[in-house]
């Protein structure tokens, strides 16, 4: 006997490869999106700061807008940067 | 004599003795109210006058004294009633006198007619009703078969054929009555009653059964045509116009609510038989605003539906077809809503009792071919896209516009009535969640998606844009994520086996619906590990995924999907498609080894013996497996039936089982969390009844992510579990088992 598969359709679900759960901002699931967002993923993607904390995109942009002065990571109140990992 | 005289003379013989006797002893009364006496009971005793009368009859002189008798009363008439009248007046000289006596002469004419008037009517025979209604009813039959009815056929009255002559003895026995003004005394009031039975039974015989037609204009033209016809011919002159046509409109009158109250009593078919019933319904409308019988139709029409609809017998769907339609008839018959709300309120109360019934809703929603349903979302988009047009049938425009019916109840607000009339937002009002609604559709949304490969997200896209419109673009953004992910899916597929093949590593192609779990249901866990094969090239599919979409990886569910795949069989091959992930997974361990112990498939796959047996099973129904000794199953090359080279296709339905969680499931889940406070509190306290154990659940199991539990949902649950012998109920109260 030999099977030969044609196609096999599995289901899955994705995630972010996160330290976390939820977004220390907004405490909204990564996997779901920002409270200004309607779609997750692609739409809403997460970002990564130097010091290793990681929000939706979104919600650290929001909030480094809201500081005048120093940027910072809103958890470790390290300067934010970037992290383009 | 006139001619008419005689003519009663004949009829007279032909009735016989009995109107002989009846003539005779009128005679007699007649004779003994006047002083004078030709022929006296007084004279002869009563015996003696029999016997005479006897002897007469064997001479064969009846008529012969008939006529005599006839004679002797014209003779006393003229004699005497005339002599006396005449007398008063002659031989006055003094114009008062003459006044006088005029006035005196015609007391005495009347006194005499008064005599006459009731002699007769003291002895009225007792079934003389009965009679009086045959004559007539006979008589309305003629006038309503006049033309209609063929010559040749049989009169239903006397049987003879064409020339019967019932209807000129009829017109003719009633004009005598009228002219001895007798009509009114005698006939009347049987008369009326005839005609309105009469009406009854025509307008019943009518609209059976007929709820396509309008009958209201044929009717009045029938009551016209042949009742009030008929009516001026009894009457002749003797009734005036205005007295006739003031009949007419308590006819009209009586037949509207005839008819009203059998459209009434109809009224469940014709709700049923919508929309090809409007005719019937329409003729309601007219009726209803002629008639005081809403009342009656409210009540008759819930007692209906309690009979014939609401009860376990009718399947939700048949409920919801016969609720739209409901709800349908009701618009035509009441555009103020009212009755509509009244009518509605029982079925709503019903449909929320029953546990598929949002289910049934969605499905039917949703569903492809026509619905009831779906035809109103479709027209709800309408009514929503072209606001400023007012569309045809939805809305009121002021010129029909009508005050509130009189039953109005002004506490109650109407408007919110009288709006509601979009049939989808009233069954989500039943339940009073849109939530609830939408959770069902996401459920069954989800199924379909997972379930088959086929499903047609554009259609699905274009149903949830309608959707949308009626509950709001957040309740049903989930839904619009789900469908995203699977169209995403499709492209993410195209791309990482673009990359695969080109790898060369392509030997099970593997396609993904990669889903953003936050936004779907809940799915149903189960365990399974797929054949190693697989799960390499799933792997390896994870790892492009992964480098298409930086920082993000996959996670398998593995019992669910779908698998195509051929079987190379010496003497045959079989295509099937659409097996599930464990099925297909099965028959790859069977390719590597053809003789496996149920156990150590089941430890190798992580799936639990019982289930592995079911799903073995479709492979021996199959052909292909079979199982030599207990729990030892072998793959069986070729097949005994010897159906060789024949090319099976076949497509799988698997017990269609739904990859959700049910919300009844979920929900069942949360109850089980109480489970261990109740016994708990049972092996402490013994015995408790309902309230208690419900109020220390409040206290302190109700807390937290756990919804509240209803007292009577409680109930449901402790009685299941009283049934599945885990709690014992006696009394009132609640407690565990010996053990
Ligand atoms: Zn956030
Ligand atoms: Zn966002
Ligand atoms: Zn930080």
């Amino acid at each position: 006997m030999k099977v030969i598969i044609k196609n096999w359709t599995g289901v899955a679900t994705w995630k972010w490869i996160a330290n976390d759960d939820n977004c220390g901002i907004c405490r909204m699931p990564f996997d779901g999106c920002c409270p200004d967002c309607k779609l997750p993923g692609d739409d809403c993607p997460l970002v990564w700061g130097e010091c290793s904390h990681c929000f939706h995109m979104h919600c650290i942009m929001k909030w480094l807008q809201s500081q005048q002065v120093n940027q910072q990571c809103p958890m470790c109140r390290q300067e934010w940067k970037f992290n383009n990992k | 004599m006139s001619g008419r005289q005689l003519k009663r003379k004949t009829t007279i013989k032909q009735s016989g003795d009995e109107s002989d006797k009846i003539a005779n002893s009128s005679y007699v009364t007649i004779i003994n109210n006047s002083e004078s006496k030709p022929v006296s009971t007084d004279v002869l005793g009563r015996n003696e006058f029999y016997q005479v009368i006897e002897i007469i009859k064997k001479l064969n002189l009846m008529d012969t004294i008939h006529d005599l008798i006839i004679k002797n009363v014209e003779k006393y008439v003229c004699n005497t009633v005339v002599v006396e009248c005449w007398m008063c007046i002659t031989g006055s000289n003094s114009e008062a006198e003459n006044f006088q006596n005029f006035h005196k002469a015609m007391v005495t004419l009347y006194n005499y007619y008064l005599l006459l008037l009731s002699a007769l009517l003291s002895q009225l025979p007792l079934d003389y009703k009965k009679s009086v209604r045959h004559f007539y009813e006979v008589g309305l039959k003629y006038e309503e078969n006049r033309g209609t009815e063929s010559s040749d056929e049989l009169c239903s009255n006397c049987g003879s054929n064409s020339n019967c002559i019932c209807a000129q003895y009829f017109y003719e026995a009633n004009s005598i009555l009228l002219e001895l003004g007798l009509l009114e005394p005698l006939a009347s009031q049987i008369l009326t009653t005839t005609i309105y039975d009469y009406i009854e039974n025509h307008v019943e015989t009518t609209c059976k059964d007929r709820f396509d037609v309008s009958f209201l204009t044929p009717l009045q033209k029938w009551l016209e045509d042949v009742i009030i016809k008929w009516l001026r011919k009894i009457y002749t002159c003797d009734y005036s116009n205005k007295e006739i046509s003031k009949f007419n409109k308590k006819l009209i009158n009586f037949m509207y609510e005839i008819y009203t109250k059998v459209r009434i009593n109809q009224l469940f078919g014709i709700i049923i038989e919508y929309p090809d019933s409007i005719s019937a319904l329409q003729d309601l409308k007219t009726c209803l605003s002629k008639t005081d019988l809403r009342p009656y139709l409210t009540r008759k029409l819930q007692k209906s539906m309690e009979t014939r609809l609401l009860h376990t017998g009718v399947s939700t769907p048949d409920i919801l077809t016969a609720y739209v339609a409901t709800i349908r008839s009701m618009r035509v018959l009441d555009p103020s809503g009212l009755l509509l709300g009244t009518i509605t309120q029982p079925i709503h109360q019903y449909l929320r009792s029953r546990d598929d019934t949002v289910r049934c809703v969605v499905s039917s929603l949703t569903e492809e071919g026509p619905s009831d349903l779906a035809d109103e979302l479709i027209k709800g988009e309408a009514l929503q896209t072209d606001e400023n047009t007012p569309s045809d049938d939805e809305e009121i425009n002021w010129e029909n516009w009508l005050p509130d019916p009189v039953d109005a109840d002004p506490n109650k607000p109407l408007a919110n009535n009288r709006r509601t009339s979009d049939i989808i937002s009233m069954l989500v009002n039943v339940y009073g969640s849109r939530e609830l609604f939408v959770n069902e559709y996401r459920t069954l949304l989800a199924d379909r998606l997972l379930t088959s490969l086929t499903c047609d997200t554009e259609r699905e896209i274009r149903y949830l844009e309608l959707l949308k419109l009626r509950f709001g673009d957040a309740q049903l953004h989930y839904c619009e994520v789900m469908l995203k992910d699977i169209v995403d899916s499709k492209r993410i597929t195209q791309n990482i086996k673009h990359d695969l093949s080109s790898s060369g590593e392509n030997d099970i192609p593997i396609s993904s619906m990669i889903l953003s779990a936050q936004f779907w249901p809940a799915f149903k866990e189960e365990k399974c590990e797929l054949h190693p094969n697989v799960d390499e090239q799933m792997k390896k599919y994870t790892a492009c995924f992964e480098t298409l979409k930086g920082n993000r990886t996959l996670y398998w569910k593995k019992h669910l999907g779908l698998v195509d795949l051929d079987i190379e069989l010496p003497d045959r091959t079989m295509n099937l498609y659409s097996v599930t992930p464990i099925h297909a997974t099965i028959i790859l361990h069977f390719q590597d080894k053809s003789q496996w112990h149920l156990d150590e498939l089941s430890r190798i796959m992580q799936v639990p013996p019982t289930v592995l047996r079911r799903k073995i099973g479709f492979w021996e129904s199959q052909y292909l497996i079979t199982q030599v000794s207990p729990d030892i199953f072998q793959l069986v090359e070729i097949s005994a039936k010897g159906n060789l080279n024949v090319l099976r296709e076949i497509i799988v339905e698997d017990e269609s089982e739904s990859a959700m969680a049910s919300t009844q499931d979920q929900r069942e889940e949360e109850l089980q969390t109480f489970w261990s406070y109740v016994t708990g509190m049972l092996m402490n306290l013994d015995s408790l009844p309902l309230e208690r154990i419900h109020q220390v659940l409040k206290m302190f199991a109700f807390q937290g992510p756990t919804t509240e539990c209803s007292l009577q949902e409680l109930k449901h649950f402790l009685d299941r579990k009283v049934r599945e012998h885990q709690l014992v109920y006696s009394n009132g109260y609640y407690k565990l088992p010996k053990s």
